[in-house]
This record gives structure tokens, sequence and C-alpha cells, in this order.
């Protein structure tokens, strides 16, 4: 006891106190003490290991390891859960825009002059609200300014009186235009 | 069988050729088979079944390559990799203990069934209720215990790995044993002569 309890002393440095050295001294020998007194008392069986493993398990224990990272590294590098999640719903997004571009567009674009032509022509027989609605829903702001500003649209300025007469008497009855004429 | 890292017989070696990439994973391999079996008998013993113990050295290893990069050699490689599995084994039962159990005691119990359930479980009766008491400690004490009495590993060495005083442990130590003497003592009776 005496020995090891020297061997403490020695690898004590000079910075520490000896106030400070009596008191690891007396932590040191009262462990040492109780694990003398545990070693004589418990623990004199002889050690065995009572697990067991199955047979072969450290043979190819390296090889599942490996195949485990790799595995691993593999799912690291696909994309990321909701990327993967979303996959079908952007690939039909796309889908759609696609349709929208090579068909819906086109179509809206070139027949839209026909379109308002035919509106214009017929005014007789079209519901003007609705036209408008659907003609408003289908230009695009550059297009209604150049609508506006043509030269077409100046040409409907300098129409005859009496078509402006028709287009504003088209939304009343035969009372509303007798009293705006004698008006 | 590792005709590239023959010369790997040191730990630094090992390292050395982990941060080659064109080595890296024969350089893991030959990690591994150096390691193995120390890392799952340490594991084996602080979780206890095989089935668990394998899961868990599996991780262990996941863990050790990706963190490879981050090891600084600020410890040796051994308690570096001692402490990784420690962590993975005390997280496994932690987890464990989330899903069912919420006691020392009922964490003791599903030690002690997990051993008897055990088919790779080969004790006589006197190496069950050994095992038996070893369970009955709190976590730390236990790592102690089978650190200090099965695997032999000194006390600094046990203090990098826990990071804890190695006064501290050797206190862990006696008080550890003491439990397992006083359940043995008290148990002792059970066992058939």
């Amino acid at each position: 006891m005496k020995t090891k309890l020297n061997l403490n002393t020695e690898n004590v440095t000079l910075d520490i106190k000896p106030s400070e050295i009596k008191v690891v001294k007396a932590i040191d020998l009262e462990i040492m003490q109780e694990e003398e007194k545990i070693e004589s008392e418990f623990l004199k069986r002889p050690k065995s290991n009572p697990f067991k493993t199955p047979e072969y398990y450290f043979d190819t224990l390296e090889d599942r390891i490996m195949a485990n990272i790799q595995y691993q590294d593999k799912k690291k590098t696909k994309p990321s859960g909701i990327i993967q999640y979303m996959k079908p719903v952007l690939g039909l997004a796309a889908s759609f825009a696609l349709v929208y571009l090579l068909v819906y567009y086109p179509i809206n674009t070139f027949l839209l002059k026909d379109t308002a032509q035919v509106a214009s022509t017929d005014s007789t027989e079209t519901d003007w609200s609705e036209a408008y609605s659907v003609t408003l829903s289908n230009i695009s702001e550059n297009t209604l300014v150049n609508a506006i500003f043509s030269e077409e649209s100046n040409a409907v300025t300098e129409a005859n009186p009496d078509e402006l007469l028709a287009y504003l008497s088209s939304g009343m009855n035969d009372i509303e235009i007798y009293s705006e004429i004698q008006n | 069988m590792y005709p590239n890292v023959l010369r790997m017989t040191t730990d630094q070696q090992i390292l050395d050729s982990l941060k080659d990439a064109s080595t890296r994973e024969l350089a893991f391999r030959y990690l591994v088979s150096k390691y193995k079996e120390r890392l799952y008998w340490h594991i084996r013993k602080i979780v206890m079944n095989h089935d668990d113990t394998d899961d868990v050295l599996q991780n262990t290893f996941i863990k050790i390559w990706n963190g490879m990069d981050s090891f600084r050699g600020d410890s040796s490689l051994f308690t570096w990799l001692y402490r990784i599995a420690t962590n993975e084994s005390i997280t496994f039962l932690n987890q464990r203990k989330r899903k069912s159990l919420s006691s020392l005691t009922e964490e003791t119990q599903y030690l002690a069934d997990n051993l008897e359930g055990d088919e790779y479980f080969d004790g006589d009766e006197w190496q069950i209720l050994l095992q038996k008491a070893i369970a009955t400690l709190p976590e730390k004490q236990r790592l102690v215990f089978n650190m200090k009495y099965f695997d032999e590993i000194k006390y600094e060495d046990m203090s990098a790995i826990l990071e804890t005083s190695v006064g501290a442990l050797k206190a862990s130590y006696h008080h550890a044993v003491r439990k397992v003497e006083d359940f043995i003592r008290m148990n002792e009776d059970k066992i058939e002569p």
C-alpha cells in the first residue's frame, strides 16, 4: 500500500499546494483500500464469457457492414423525400404547361383577331357582356394596348352616326329610344 | 485478403489510408476487421442480446464511416471508436426506454428478459445471476463495471472514452462492485448447488 501511495506522490506536480496533496492521497487510499477489499471478497471467480454469436458471424461481418454503408451512401445521393414525393405532381404540372404552350396559347394568339372581328360584325346576335369577358380574359395587356391604338380601332372612331346610334340603342327598348330621340 | 493495405499495421497507417479516396474503402474494411470483435463484445455487454448488438454495431460502423473526416486525432482511434460504440449503445437503450420502459426496474427487467430470451447466451446459473446483478446497476456504473471487470480497460483509457475523471470512474466501479456483490449475496441461495 505504501509503495502505491509513494508512486502517486511522485506524479504530483509542484504547482499543487501541500494541503491539496493530502486530499488526493486520502481519496486514492480510500479507493484502493476498497478495491483490495472487493478483490478479496468478491471477484475471485474465474472470468468467462457466457455470450455466444451465431456460427461464422464475424466471418461475414465486414461484407455486411460494407454493403450497408454502400446502401446508405446511395440513399444519400438520391433526391430528398419531399422531391421524390412531389415528383408525380410536378410531372403532371409540367405536362399541363406543355399542352398550354403548344396548343392553348397558339390557338388563343392566332384566333384572337378572328374572334374579335366576328364579335364586331355580328353585333346584333352577340351577347356583348359575354364577348367582352371572354375577350378580356384571353387578351394580354400588350395586345389590348395595340388594339386600342391601332389604325383599325381609329377607324371605329370615324364610324358614321347611324352606326353609332345603332350601337348605343342596342341595349334600349323602344320607349327609351323614343325618349332619347325626342331629347 | 487485403493486398493493397498489407502495410496498414498501425492505426495511424489506417487513418492515412482513409484520407486517400482511392484506398478509403479498403482501409475502412481493414479497420472493421481489426476492431469488429472488440466493439461487438463491448456493445454486447451493454445491450446483452445478440440481435440488438448486431444492429448497434452496424450503426456504429456507419457512424464511424460518416464521421471519419471529423476525427481530428485528439484521442487515439481506439478511444474514438469505443466512444461511438458506447454512445450508440446508450442511444439504443434510451430509445427502447422511451418506447416501452419508464423506470430503472423496468429497464433491468428488460435486460434480464433479453438475456434469458437470447439463444446466444450460454452461461451457467452463476453467470446468469452475475448478468442480472449487472443489469440492476445504473447506466454509468454498468458501463464502468463491464469495461473494468470484463474488458480490463485502464482507467485512463476509460476516462477518455467516457469523458469522466479517473477518480469518478474508480468511485463508480467501487459502488458497482458493492451493488453486484449485495445482489449476488441476496440471490445466491436460489442457485442450485
